[in-house]
């Protein structure tokens, strides 16, 4: 649940990164706090394993644009996502706002992409919520891999419901695509709470029709 | 059009009101009322030697993985958690089915008497956050107060 407070001024919204076991979630959030201005984070809270398995989750607080005199607040969440853990990724599913489905590009975890994907939309059941209803973008990760799905074949597989969304070709050790993603995902949720509901053109700024967002060059870093 | 349910400044003003005595009583430091998704309602008390945001999350990361715990031995939840420290210790209490209470206290107090004042302060907070209007005075926006610029940068120097 978001939550404004016209006292502090703020609007807080919740982000969710699910996906199977070693898609690359916990990059993603590395990625980002690493990169985005420090003055608009604040730590990277990581309840990891001694192998580096998420045990519980990733936290990482954004702090972004101003609407109307407010500033929003995004909170990252990772889930862990060996099959074990699923009462954990329930509890953080709870009360959230938006969901990048991060997917592993190759091959051999096709199965375990559709299963994680099943068991998103199985815990979202019950806390009587809905993919239909909330914000939420793919991303199709490790795209730098050698065996990896063609980008037609994972939309066919995972993107396949009644109203297709956004999906992003990304490599989260390198951070390509990272940003689009939770771009994407943040303008949807924000489109969401505007007056104008058809929000899945937000983001990347997309042209009607696209809904794919194929590899960048890669940024110099100077 | 989803409206966003809100806290007027009358609300936080009541919600100060509440902590302000609830940590006055209490001598404790600090007082995080948070929804038990970790997103924070309200905050009272000195906020300066953490950061309240990753508290309200991990918290409620915490005060959930007990409740399998609770099942075990009959509970539905545990109504308040205890962590002790070696100088600072964190008591949580359970407010209402949505929202959970966070205090931090030192070695000016004990957690009897944190206890003890929470239980009435929690029963305050429930009642104020019971009577918070959901969707007839929520916040909403034009589509044009957003603008097309990507919200986050990906910045090489950061």
């Amino acid at each position: 649940m978001s939550i404004i407070n016209y006292a502090s001024r703020e609007i807080q919204f919740k982000i969710v990164y699910y996906g199977p076991a070693l898609c690359g979630k916990t990059t993603n959030l590395g990625y980002i706090h690493q990169r985005i201005n420090p003055q608009n984070r604040g730590d990277l809270v990581s309840l990891a394993t001694a192998a580096d398995r998420t045990l519980f989750f990733d936290f990482l607080p954004l702090n972004a644009l101003v609407i109307k005199g407010f500033v929003t607040k995004f909170q990252l969440y990772t889930v862990p996502g060996q099959v074990i853990y699923n009462a954990t990724r329930q509890l953080v599913l709870r009360s959230v706002d938006g969901i990048v489905f991060v997917a592993d590009s190759q091959w051999e975890k096709m199965e375990e992409n559709v299963e994680s994907f099943k068991n998103l939309e199985e815990n979202l059941a019950k806390q009587n919520m809905s993919l239909d209803d909330l914000p939420h973008v793919l991303q199709y990760n490790k795209r730098d891999l050698p065996n990896i799905a063609p980008v037609n074949y994972l939309d066919y597989v995972l993107n396949n419901r009644k109203k297709r969304v956004q999906s992003f070709e990304v490599v989260s050790s390198t951070g390509q695509n990272v940003f689009a993603t939770l771009n994407a995902v943040s303008q949807i949720l924000l489109q969401k709470f505007s007056k104008q509901s058809d929000a899945n053109r937000a983001g990347a700024g997309l042209k009607p029709g696209q809904t794919h967002v194929a590899p960048q060059p890669q940024r110099i870093v100077a | 059009m989803n409206a966003i349910p809100v806290l007027t400044i009358d609300d936080v003003a009541t919600l100060d009101n509440v902590l302000a005595d609830f940590l006055k009583k209490a001598e404790a430091e600090l007082t995080v009322v948070i929804d038990r998704g970790g997103n924070v309602i309200s905050q009272f008390g000195d906020m300066t030697v953490m950061d309240v945001t990753i508290i309200a999350a991990l918290a409620a990361g915490s005060f959930a993985a007990t409740r399998e715990l609770a099942r075990r031995i009959g509970e539905v939840e545990f109504n308040a958690l205890y962590h002790q420290g070696n100088g600072s210790h964190i008591f949580m209490n359970s407010v209402d089915e949505e929202t959970i209470m966070i205090t931090v206290f030192g070695p000016r107090t004990t957690v009897g008497l944190v206890r003890f004042y929470s239980t009435a302060a929690a029963q305050q907070v429930a009642l104020l956050l019971k009577s918070l209007q959901k969707d007839n005075h929520g916040f909403s926006f034009n589509a044009s107060d957003i603008s097309g610029a990507p919200i986050f940068a990906d910045t090489p120097s950061a």
